[in-house]
């Protein structure tokens, strides 16, 4: 294992392979940036482009981008409240207050590191550990995923604060919303209004397009016509401390254990994961009231946890020969054209391939540390642009992101609309973030119940009966418990 | 009289520009509209024939990802589009079924079918650690338990499964998984008892012995389950599998649509596409216009005394 490991490296390391996979990651990166280019479409748009080159080359470039494009999304997350992919929409909790209050790079600083420390954390587990991750993968079916999507919606109440009331609004549109669209177990119709468009529901990408950078957009549109006096945005470019790096260590470390666990699933990605670690990283915390109001620890949860599910998701690929995420998806279908069977018998046949892939993801992931250091400097001069230049931009690619998605002129439309309501609803201070969490979450709640109530014919055994469940299930009981007792004390500060 | 003339000036012209186009067809780009998601099977399936189809052509295919509702939305967009021939859709068996089930206003009548590429038959699948041995095991067992048996289902309603269940009046307990990706894990982890997947999707559970092939649902055995015998001859006279092909817009004109099917011929012939296709263990099935029509026609027949 060690010689292929190193020949593995090597290889990733060579004259001809590391232009490559700098590309992969640099592409990956910019195309996370984009609001509505994810590192899935960045994955599948250029694999036409695979088709003529070896298949180590072609799948160093794919994993590069996978890896850069999760956390490029990051970025304009941090600096601009526009998540540009669902992954880092946990970023903008923490992270865009961080800009907000001139410490961009530090919040930058802090994105790649724990973003790098997610990653490799993953790798290592995955190389070490995927067979064994594969049968506790395997263990999960409907009820788990129903218990897991529960504690993940238990953020709603968390990131609320003071306002549970407001979050809860918030989370109740969200699940609303989520409910468009075919049922998930029988296929009729809901809230569809015979359009073809609302049959496969609403999609999450221009939802988060509209809620977060076209009501951004319009918020601060606002302030330049009422002339609001604007104090030019001072920043500093001071990256984060060594006591920083000390406080993150264990939150970052802890996260992309925890991302590699729910990688390995297959079905939950980076976008459950980040919000799962930043809730877990909150209950855990002494402070949890820090978290919401520029919090390097939630920042650094949110980005280890999406990070850490690049080497989960390779799992059940290499190991069961079924596709962990959306992107691992497109890489199956990478390996099945270069000719290769993904499944256990890789590592007996093709070992190479197997250690290909993972010391170009154990280098991709160092490539994505430097590089995303290196361009601090260059991404905070993004802050630096007038607003009256930087609202066009922003709206013209959102409107661009929205399209492209599904190629449809309906995605714009709803994107428009999400910003119109998130507009309206910063006016009343309600926060966005639970409607994305609800939209998420919820399906993954509602359908793995009834998915599970199908498996045990109408019994509720499987709440107590399967000891995972029961595991997030505690865990949920414990996050709402605090939640509340949270707000109740809050509220007794402010009387 | 101005206008007259202006009206049959204008209508020449467009004939002219009409018959021009056709004869030059193809003289811009192409673009492939498929139903699915970049990365999924049909959008491999329609890449790789785009990539070999360019070169007989000397034009660009262009995939375009159109998704939604199973593939209605793509679909129905596909057939909505001008009839040049410059628009090209890759359909699939939804457009058998959806319509049937009013999920879907287009049906195969809004498209010229062109080709039909590939026609691969479902596999009867359980885990290696499972105790039946043949589909006369599951069958049986299956009417034991009374409907309690578990299915992993790929999709909602599964075609593949009413099909066995219909023939032997049985029941099972289907549980609808998202994909194929979804529903094979949970049959390695011994959550659900069974399921049926094309053999594309789980050759290399199959091949590794994770998974037990209890029967292959086509009328022979296929290249690459050699070892698998069919329903057939286990006395079960289920066939049953899915199949892609290409459309254009009804009104395409014929030149056009013969100048594209001798293109795709050419294509599913070609190494690369050929190999592409066994890596996928997925089976080209060229059918030409005339006989993927009444293909569609049957199976909307098929589908239909299921979903009524």
């Amino acid at each position: 294992m060690i010689d292929h490991l190193f020949n593995g490296l090597l290889t990733a390391l060579s004259f001809d392979i590391l232009p490559i996979l700098i590309f992969g990651v640099v592409g990956g990166i910019t195309l996370g940036a984009m609001p509505g280019l994810t590192a899935t479409m960045g994955v599948a748009i250029l694999l036409p482009f695979t088709f003529g080159m070896d298949s180590t080359a072609a799948l160093v470039m794919l994993i590069g981008v996978y890896i850069g494009g999760i956390y490029g999304g990051s970025i304009a997350a941090i600096l601009l409240n526009t998540p540009g992919t669902p992954a880092s929409a946990a970023s903008v909790l923490d992270g865009y207050t961080l800009t907000k209050n001139g410490q961009a790079a530090r919040a930058l600083s802090i994105s790649a590191i724990s973003s790098f420390s997610g990653g490799f954390i993953s790798t290592v587990l995955l190389i070490m550990f995927a067979p064994i991750l594969a049968n506790f993968a395997l263990r999960f079916n409907a009820p788990e995923y129903f218990a897991l999507a529960l504690f993940g919606l238990t953020i709603i109440c968390s990131i609320s604060g003071s306002n549970l009331l407001k979050g809860l609004l918030a989370g109740t549109i969200g699940l609303l919303v989520s409910t468009v669209g075919l049922d998930p177990i029988t296929s009729v119709p809901r809230f569809t209004f015979g359009i073809m468009d609302l049959y496969s529901g609403i999609s999450i990408i221009p939802v988060l397009i509209g809620l977060f950078a076209l009501s951004e957009a319009l918020t601060q549109l606002e302030s330049i016509v009422s002339e609001k006096k604007q104090a030019l945005r001072n920043f500093s470019l001071k990256m984060l401390s060594r006591k920083d790096l000390k406080d993150i260590a264990p939150t970052a470390i802890k996260s992309g254990v925890l991302g590699t666990v729910i990688g390995s699933v297959p079905g939950a990605g980076a976008d459950i994961s980040s919000f799962v670690c930043y809730n877990e990283a909150k209950r855990a915390s002494k402070n949890p009231e820090e978290f919401g109001k520029g919090s390097i620890k939630g920042l650094s949860a949110a980005e280890a946890g999406n990070n850490g599910v690049t080497g989960g998701a390779l799992v059940p690929l290499l190991t069961l020969g079924v596709p962990g995420d959306a992107v691992t998806a497109v890489l199956l279908g990478a390996l099945v054209i270069q000719g290769l069977t993904p499944g256990p018998l890789l590592f007996t046949h093709n070992p190479e391939v197997v250690y290909n892939i993972f010391s170009s993801m154990l280098v991709a992931n160092i490539v994505m540390l430097i590089v995303g250091l290196i361009g601090i400097r260059f991404f905070c001069k993004i802050i630096e642009i007038p607003r009256i230049l930087m609202i066009p931009i922003i709206m013209f690619l959102s409107i661009i992101g929205a399209y492209s998605i599904n190629n449809s002129m309906f995605d714009i439309g709803v994107a428009v609309f999400f910003g119109l309501l998130g507009f309206v609803l910063i006016k009343f201070r309600v926060p966005l973030s639970p409607i994305l969490i609800a939209m998420i979450l919820g399906p993954m709640a509602e359908t793995n119940l009834r998915k599970s109530l199908l498996m045990y014919e109408n019994s509720w055994s499987f709440l107590y009966d399967r000891p995972i469940a029961l595991f997030f299930l505690v865990l949920t009981a414990f996050s709402i418990y605090s939640a509340v007792k949270f707000s109740k004390r809050k509220k007794k500060v402010i009387v | 009289m101005k206008k007259i003339i202006k009206t049959t000036l204008a209508a020449a012209a467009l004939t002219f520009i009409a018959s021009v186009s056709a004869a030059d067809y193809p003289s811009k780009n192409i673009r492939m509209v498929v139903p699915f998601s970049p990365g999924g099977g049909t959008d491999s399936v329609g890449r790789a024939l785009a990539n070999a189809t360019k070169d007989v052509l000397d034009q660009n295919i262009i995939v375009m990802n159109r998704t939604g509702g199973a593939g209605a939305v793509g679909m129905s967009f596909g057939a909505g589009q001008r009839p040049d021939g410059y628009t090209l859709t890759v359909v699939t068996r939804e457009i058998a079924s959806l319509p049937q089930m009013g999920l879907m206003q287009h049906t195969a009548d809004d498209f010229k079918l062109i080709r039909m590429v590939n026609l691969d038959p479902a596999v009867v699948l359980v885990s290696q650690d499972s105790p039946y041995q043949n589909i006369a095991d599951l069958v049986a067992a299956a009417k034991k338990k009374d409907g309690a048996l578990k299915f992993a289902s790929t999709a909602k309603p599964n075609f593949y499964l009413m099909a066995l269940e219909k023939s032997q009046n049985i029941k099972l307990n289907a549980i609808p998984y998202n994909g194929a990706s979804e529903a094979i894990p949970a049959v390695l982890g011994n959550h659900t008892d069974v399921t049926m997947v094309t053999p594309g999707e789980a050759i290399s559970q199959i091949k590794s012995g994770q998974l037990k092939a209890l029967g292959v649902m086509s009328e022979e055995r296929i290249a690459y389950l050699p070892q698998t015998p069919t329903l057939k001859e286990q006395g079960f006279d289920v066939v049953t599998g899915t199949w892609r092909g290409i459309g254009v817009p009804k009104n395409t004109p014929d030149e056009v649509v013969e100048t594209l099917g001798a293109a795709f011929d050419k294509a599913m012939a070609s190494p690369d596409f050929k190999q592409f296709m066994e890596n996928g263990a997925m089976t080209i099935h060229n059918l030409d216009a005339k006989a993927f029509t009444e293909f569609v026609k049957n199976d909307v027949k098929n589908l239909g005394a299921l979903i009524n």
